[in-house]
C-alpha cells in the first residue's frame, strides 16, 4: 500500500511538474510580451520592470528559476495588482473555491448513492421512472442554465416570503453556500445517480447475494451489508476525476452567483492576461487536482480489499 | 413414513421472459431421505437448479413464479413462505452451497465475517463468539491455519479453499439437509476429488442430507444413494443409484451412460454423444420432451404424455417413458416394467 | 392431451417413428450483427425519438439559413428584447420633431404660498396620439402646485408607492406636458403624475393608460429596405416590420437567426472535436492492445498521463499560446484542445475491446489459417470493436457540446459578434429576469440536443450489446 501511494504520488509529482512546463512554454509562445499594454513607458521603467520580473534573463534560465520558485511555493506577483502576491491571492481565494467544491461534492456523492439506491430498488417504478427522468434532465442541462435558475428560484422565495432568507449571491454564511454548492453538484450527482443504479442492478444479480439469501439474511441486512456496499466501488472511483468537473464547474458557478472563489480570480486573470496569477493558479490547480485523484484512489484502496493488497 | 426428511410433490416454476413464458420446471417431485444422498443429474438447462432455488425460496420474483406444487420439509411447508417465515429454514436447516466458489461469496467481506453472520443472525450471537466458532467450522472443512484464514478475504483464497469456506457457512447452524449446486463444476479434477470426500466424511459425522445436483455421472455413481434424472423440466428416471446405473429404464438415462467414458468394458468402444438438443422449454412439446432425440421414438410419444411407470424390478423406481407400457415393444437396453420379454421379442 | 387413465394404447401407437435428428427448427429469422442492433433500436421509442431530434438539427443548422435569409448581426435598437411573437405592423412616419412642451401662461409657476395638501391632477391625456416613439401627455394644472414628478408603470398601479419608473419632473405648477422617449414598446402603460411642492411629493396621484403605437420612420424603414426610396409620401401607412418568431435580443439582433448560426458552431465543435480524438484513440488504443508487451505498457501509462492534465487549464494555455486575446475566436484552440485531452478514454476502451478480441478463438483460428495483420485487424477486429466506438462516439458529442457551451459562457469560446449557444446564454442571463426567452431559447437547444445524444447513446448502447441479444 506504501509503495502504491509512493508511485502514485511520483507519477503525480511528474504530472504536475508537465503542467508547470506546459504553462512555462505556452506563456512564452505568446506574441510580444508581458509588458508591452501597460506600465513600461520609458526604457528605463521598462529595464526595472524586466529586472523584477527577471524577464532580462535567457528562456532557459527563467525556465529553472520559475521552476525553483514553485518548488519552493512561491508563485510571484500579480502584474495586474502589483502589489498583491500571487500566494495570497491563492491563499484568499482558494479556501472559498474549497468549500464550495467539497459540499459539492458530498451533495453529489451522498444524493447520488441515495437516489442511485432508490431507484434500483423501485427499478421501473414509479419513482424510478420519476427518478431517472430528472436524472436525465441534470446531465442535458448545462451547470450555468441550473445556476441561473437557481438564482431565480432564490429571487422567488425571497420575494414570496417577504425576506431575505436565502441570499441570492454573495458568501459568507452557510445560508450563502447552499444554491451555489447545490447547483454546483447537481450534473455530477445525475452522473453518480445513474451509475450508482446500473452498479446496484449489477450487484443484485451476483452470485454472493444468492448465497445471502441462501443464508437467510433478511433483505433489509443484505441490501445495506452486501448489496450497498460493493455497488458504492465504482461510485467512489469515478469521484477523483468528478473532482476536476467539480472544479471547473465551480468557475460558472462563482461567477454566477458572485462568489469571491480563486475560480472567478482565475477568468478574470485569462481574460487581463494577468500572466503571472494565470501561471500559478494553474500549477496550482494542476497540483490540487492531481493530488484530488491520487487521494481518492487511496480511499478507494481501503474500501476494497482488493485493491489494497495488491 | 419419518425417514423422508423433505418431499417435492408436483413443483412447477415459469419465468416470464421478453420471449413470452418459459416453463423451466414441470411438476417434479422427488423425496430424500434422512441421512443420505440424493442426486438430481441432468444436461444444463434441464431445470436441476431452478428446482432447488425453488424450493429456498431465492428465485427472483419476478420474474419467476412457482405456478404449483409443495415441498415439505419434516411436514412443513416451505412454498409461498413470506420472507421471515423463509429465513426460519433457510441457512438453518437447509444449507446451500454453489456452483462457482469464486463469485459466490462477497468480495468486499472476510471469510470469517460472511460465516460469522450467519451465526449472528440465526443464534444471536455477537461477532466474537461468531468468529471463534467460524475457526471451528473452517477446521472442520480441513482448511490448514484456520485462525489465520478468517481474516482474509476471498480473492485470497483459491477455488477449492473457497468452496469449503462455501460448504464451512452453509454448516454454521448444522442443518439437517445440504444442497449442493453443482459444487465441484467450477473446479478441476484433483479439487473437486477432495470436496467430494469432504461433503462425504461431513455427511458421515454431521448426519444430513445432501441434495447434490451435477451433470456429471462419475459424481453420481461415487456420491448418490437415489438418483433422480432430469430432462426438460421434468424427472425422467428415479430411483436408487443401482437402479439408474443397472437398471436404465429411461432412454436419456441411457444415452448419459453412453456419453460417459468408463474403464470397463471395451477400451476401443467410441463415446455415443446424444445427438440434437432439449426441447425449447417457451412451449414445451405436448408429448415426451425427449421424442425429438430418441432411438426407440414411437408414434405414440409425439403426442402423449408419458406417465411415471414403476418399473417393476424395485418399488422406487420410475421411468416416465412409453417404452414402460405393458403393450409396449422391448428394446434390449431399456429394462422393462410389467411384460413379458418374451412375448414382445 | 387425451386422458391417459382411460388411454388404451394400439399397437399402432407403438409403432417405431424415425425422428429427424439433424433437423434443428429455426423459429428466429437471421440477422447481422447491424441489421439486429438496427431493429432494437427502431424498438426503442426513446432513441428513435432522439434520432429524429438529431436529424431535425442538422436540418435546422444547415438548411435553416436557406429559408431563414437573415442577418444574425443584424441590430434593430427599435425592437430590442422582444418576446417571440407574430409579425408585426408599424406605421410610417416622418422623422422625430422637437416639442416645445406646454406651459400655461395664465397659471402661476410658482403658488403664493405652499399648502399642505393640494387636489390630484385633472384630465391626464395623450397630447397627441401616442407612438413607440414619443408619448406625449398633458394635464390640467393642479392649484398650489409647484411642479410635477411623472411616472411610468407596466401594471395599474396599487398604491402610492407603486407608481414605477420616475421618468422626469417639471419645475413649475404651469408646466403640465411631459414627453416620453424611454425605450417605448407596443404596450399598454400606466403614467402618473404626482404634485409637488418643487421638491417634495404630495401624497395624491392621477393615472392614465396608454398604449403607444408602433412606428417606424421614413429613414429607418428605408435603411432597412422595409419600403422602397420614392414612398415617402405615404406617412401613416401601415408596413410589415422584420418578423422575429424567436424574438430578438438585447441589441434587437433576432434570435432564430443567431439561434441557427450558434447551432453552426456548436454542433462543429461537438461533431468534429470527437471525431478527431475518437479516430486517433481507435488508432492509438488498437495499436496497443493488437501489439501489447511493453509498447503497450509504454503507450497505456503516457495515455494515465494525459488523462490526468486539467482540460480547462490546457484549453486556456492553448489560447494564449495560439496568441488569441480575450475577445477573439478560441474556437480552434478548443478544438485542438479536445482532440489532444480526449483521445484517451477512446484509446483505453479500444485496447480493453482488442485485448479482449484479440484472444477469442475465431482470431487464433483466422491466424491459422494464415490471415496477415492487416487482414485480422480490418475483417475481424475492427467492426468487432465498431460498436463500442460508435457508442462512445455518441456520447462524446454531447460531451463536446457542453465544453464549447461552457467556455463560450465565461468567455473563451466563439467572439463576438459569432453567436453560439453557449455565448447567448452568458447573453441571456444577464437579462433573465425581465426577458427570459433569451436564455431560454439557447439554454434549451443545448439542453435538447445534449438530451438527444445521450439517450441516443443509451439506446445504441442496449441495442448493440451483444448480451441483451440473446435476451429477446
Amino acid at each position: 500500500m506504501l509503495a502504491y501511494t509512493l508511485k502514485r504520488l511520483l507519477a503525480g509529482g511528474i504530472t504536475v511538474w508537465f503542467i508547470a512546463t506546459a504553462t512555462f512554454v505556452a506563456m512564452h509562445q505568446v506574441p510580444g510580451d508581458p509588458l508591452m499594454n501597460d506600465k513600461a513607458v520609458t526604457p528605463e521603467i521598462r529595464k526595472n520592470l524586466e529586472q523584477k520580473y527577471g524577464l532580462d534573463k535567457s528562456a532557459t534560465e527563467q525556465y529553472f528559476i520559475f521552476l525553483g520558485n514553485m518548488l519552493r511555493g512561491d508563485f510571484g506577483i500579480s502584474f495586474t495588482q502589483q502589489n498583491r502576491r500571487v500566494n495570497d491571492i491563492i491563499r484568499d481565494h482558494f479556501p472559498v473555491s474549497a468549500t464550495l467544491g467539497l459540499l459539492a461534492i458530498f451533495f453529489a456523492a451522498t444524493g447520488g448513492v441515495l437516489w442511485g439506491a432508490l431507484t434500483a430498488i423501485y427499478r421501473n417504478r414509479l419513482p424510478d421512472i420519476i427518478i431517472m427522468f430528472l436524472v436525465i434532465l441534470g446531465i442535458s442541462v448545462p451547470s450555468f442554465v441550473f445556476a441561473a435558475l437557481g438564482q431565480l428560484l432564490l429571487v422567488n422565495i425571497n420575494s414570496m416570503l417577504g425576506q431575505s432568507l436565502i441570499p441570492v449571491a454573495g458568501w459568507g454564511t452557510f445560508a450563502h453556500m447552499l444554491m451555489p454548492s447545490l447547483v454546483l453538484g447537481l450534473g455530477t450527482m445525475a452522473f453518480l445517480t445513474r451509475l450508482m443504479r446500473s452498479s446496484m442492478l449489477e450487484v443484485v444479480n451476483e452470485e454472493y447475494i444468492k448465497t445471502a439469501r441462501a443464508k437467510g439474511l433478511s433483505p433489509v441486512r443484505i441490501f445495506f451489508r452486501h448489496q450497498l456496499r460493493n455497488a458504492i466501488l465504482p461510485v467512489i472511483t469515478v469521484l477523483g476525476p468528478q473532482v476536476a468537473a467539480i472544479t471547473t464547474g465551480g468557475f460558472v458557478v462563482e461567477l454566477v452567483f458572485a462568489i469571491p472563489g480563486l475560480g472567478r480570480y482565475f477568468v478574470q486573470a485569462v481574460q487581463q492576461l494577468d500572466y503571472t496569477v494565470i501561471m500559478g493558479t494553474t500549477v496550482f490547480y494542476g497540483a490540487f487536482l492531481v493530488f484530488m485523484v491520487i487521494l481518492v484512489d487511496i480511499i478507494y484502496g481501503f474500501v476494497d480489499p482488493r485493491v489494497r493488497l495488491e | 413414513m419419518n425417514n423422508r426428511i423433505l418431499e417435492v410433490e408436483d413443483l412447477s416454476v415459469e419465468f416470464s421472459t421478453y420471449g413470452g413464458d418459459v416453463k423451466a420446471v414441470r411438476g417434479v417431485s422427488f423425496a430424500v431421505t434422512r441421512g443420505e444422498t440424493m442426486a438430481i443429474v441432468g444436461e444444463s438447462g434441464c431445470g436441476k437448479s431452478v428446482t432447488v432455488q425453488a424450493i429456498m425460496g431465492i428465485i427472483p420474483m419476478p420474474p419467476g413464479r412457482i405456478t404449483s406444487g409443495s415441498a415439505k420439509l419434516d411436514g412443513n411447508e416451505l412454498l409461498g413462505l413470506s420472507p421471515k417465515e423463509a429465513n426460519e429454514f433457510r441457512g438453518i436447516q437447509i444449507g446451500m452451497i454453489f456452483q462457482d466458489p469464486m463469485t459466490s461469496l462477497n468480495p468486499t467481506m472476510t471469510i470469517g465475517d460472511q460465516i460469522a453472520e450467519t451465526l449472528v443472525v440465526h443464534r444471536h450471537k455477537t461477532y466474537a463468539e461468531a468468529s471463534r466458532q467460524a475457526i471451528d467450522l473452517l477446521e472442520k472443512t480441513h482448511i490448514p491455519e484456520a485462525a489465520k484464514r478468517v481474516t482474509q478475504y476471498p480473492f485470497e483464497f483459491s477455488g477449492g479453499m473457497l468452496q469449503r469456506a462455501m460448504i464451512a457457512q452453509s454448516l454454521a447452524c448444522n442443518p439437517s439437509i445440504l444442497i449442493a449446486d453443482e459444487p465441484t463444476t467450477a473446479l478441476d479434477v484433483t479439487i473437486q476429488g477432495q470436496i467430494l470426500e469432504l461433503m462425504d466424511e461431513l455427511q458421515r459425522t454431521e448426519n444430513m442430507s445432501i441434495i447434490l445436483i451435477t451433470h456429471d455421472l462419475a459424481v453420481v455413481a461415487r456420491m448418490a444413494d437415489e438418483v433422480a434424472v432430469m430432462y426438460a423440466g421434468q424427472i425422467v428416471e428415479s430411483g436408487s443409484v443401482e437402479d439408474i446405473f443397472y437398471e436404465s429404464s429411461h432412454p436419456y438415462t441411457l444415452g448419459l451412460k453412453s456419453a460417459m467414458p468408463s474403464n470397463i468394458g471395451d477400451r476401443d468402444k467410441k463415446l455415443t454423444p446424444i445427438i440434437g438438443s432439449p426441447p425449447d422449454l417457451f412451449s414445451p412439446p405436448h408429448g415426451c420432451g425427449y421424442f425429438a432425440r430418441c432411438p426407440y421414438a414411437m408414434r405414440m410419444c409425439e403426442d402423449m404424455q408419458p406417465t411415471n411407470f414403476s418399473v417393476q424390478r424395485t418399488e422406487d423406481h420410475h421411468a416416465r417413458c412409453w417404452l414402460q407400457h405393458e403393450a409396449a415393444p422391448a428394446v434390449a437396453e431399456v429394462s422393462q416394467s410389467n411384460q413379458d420379454k418374451d412375448n414382445a421379442g | 392431451m387425451t386422458d391417459i387413465t382411460s388411454f388404451q394404447p394400439s399397437d399402432e401407437d407403438f409403432a417405431r417413428v424415425k425422428t429427424d435428428l439433424a433437423v434443428e427448427q429455426i423459429s428466429r429469422p437471421s440477422l447481422s450483427y447491424w441489421q439486429d442492433a438496427w431493429v432494437r433500436l427502431k424498438k426503442n421509442t426513446r432513441a428513435t425519438i432522439s434520432l429524429y431530434i438529431v436529424i431535425g438539427l442538422a436540418v435546422f443548422t444547415l438548411l435553416g439559413p436557406v429559408f431563414w435569409q437573415v442577418d444574425s448581426s443584424l441590430q434593430d435598437l427599435n425592437q430590442i428584447s422582444q418576446a417571440p411573437s407574430l409579425p408585426k405592423t408599424a406605421a410610417l412616419v416622418g422623422a422625430y420633431k422637437r416639442w416645445d412642451g406646454i406651459i400655461l401662461e395664465d397659471f402661476p409657476a410658482e403658488p403664493e404660498a405652499y399648502a399642505k395638501s393640494v387636489a390630484a391632477v385633472t384630465e391626464l391625456r395623450a397630447f397627441e396620439a401616442a407612438t413607440t416613439q414619443q408619448v406625449r401627455i398633458t394635464w390640467n394644472p393642479t392649484p398650489g402646485a409647484g411642479g410635477y414628478n411623472i411616472y411610468r408603470n407596466h401594471r395599474a398601479p396599487e398604491d402610492f408607492n407603486d407608481l414605477g419608473l420616475p421618468l422626469g419632473s417639471t419645475f413649475g405648477g404651469n408646466e403640465v406636458s411631459y414627453e416620453d422617449r424611454l425605450s417605448l414598446e407596443s404596450r399598454a402603460y400606466y403614467y402618473s403624475i404626482v404634485p409637488t411642492d418643487g421638491y417634495d411629493e404630495y401624497e395624491v396621484y392621477t393615472v392614465t393608460a396608454i398604449t403607444p403605437q408602433m412606428i417606424i420612420t421614413v429613414n429607418d424603414a428605408r435603411g432597412r429596405n422595409l419600403i422602397t426610396a420614392d414612398e415617402e409620401n405615404n406617412l401613416g401607412q401601415e408596413i410589415r416590420l422584420e418578423f422575429h418568431p424567436f424574438g430578438t435580443d438585447y441589441l434587437g439582433r433576432d434570435m432564430l437567426a443567431r439561434l441557427m448560426e450558434g447551432a453552426r458552431v456548436s454542433l462543429f465543435i461537438g461533431i468534429v472535436a470527437p471525431f478527431i480524438y475518437v479516430i486517433f484513440g481507435i488508432i492509438y488504443g488498437g495499436f496497443a492492445g493488437y501489439f501489447g508487451g511493453r509498447l503497450d505498457v509504454l503507450l497505456m501509462r503516457f495515455a494515465d498521463f494525459v488523462v490526468a492534465l486539467p482540460f480547462l487549464l490546457f484549453m486556456i494555455l492553448f489560447k494564449i499560446a495560439f496568441g488569441i486575446g480575450p475577445g477573439e475566436s478560441g474556437i480552434f484552440p478548443m478544438l485542438v484542445t479536445l482532440a489532444l485531452l480526449l483521445w484517451p478514454a477512446t484509446a483505453r476502451l479500444v485496447r480493453g475491446q482488442v485485448l479482449q478480441i484479440r484472444e477469442q478463438g475465431y482470431i487464433e483460428a483466422a491466424r491459422l489459417l494464415g490471415a496477415k495483420p492487416s487482414y485480422l485487424i480490418l475483417r475481424h477486429i475492427i467492426p468487432n470493436t465498431m460498436g463500442v466506438i460508435l457508442v462512445t462516439l455518441t456520447f462524446a458529442v454531447p460531451a463536446a457540446i457542453f465544453t464549447e457551451a461552457f467556455l463560450s459562457f465565461i468567455g473563451m469560446g466563439v467572439a463576438p459578434p459569432t453567436p453560439s449557444w453557449g455565448s447567448m446564454c452568458n447573453e441571456g442571463i444577464k437579462t433573465m429576469l425581465s426577458h427570459p426567452h433569451e436564455l431560454i431559447f439557447p439554454a434549451t437547444f443545448i439542453s435538447v440536443t445534449v438530451l438527444a445524444f445521450n439517450l441516443l447513446g443509451d439506446g445504441l448502447t442496449e441495442a448493440l450489446d451483444s448480451r441483451m441479444r440473446s435476451r429477446e
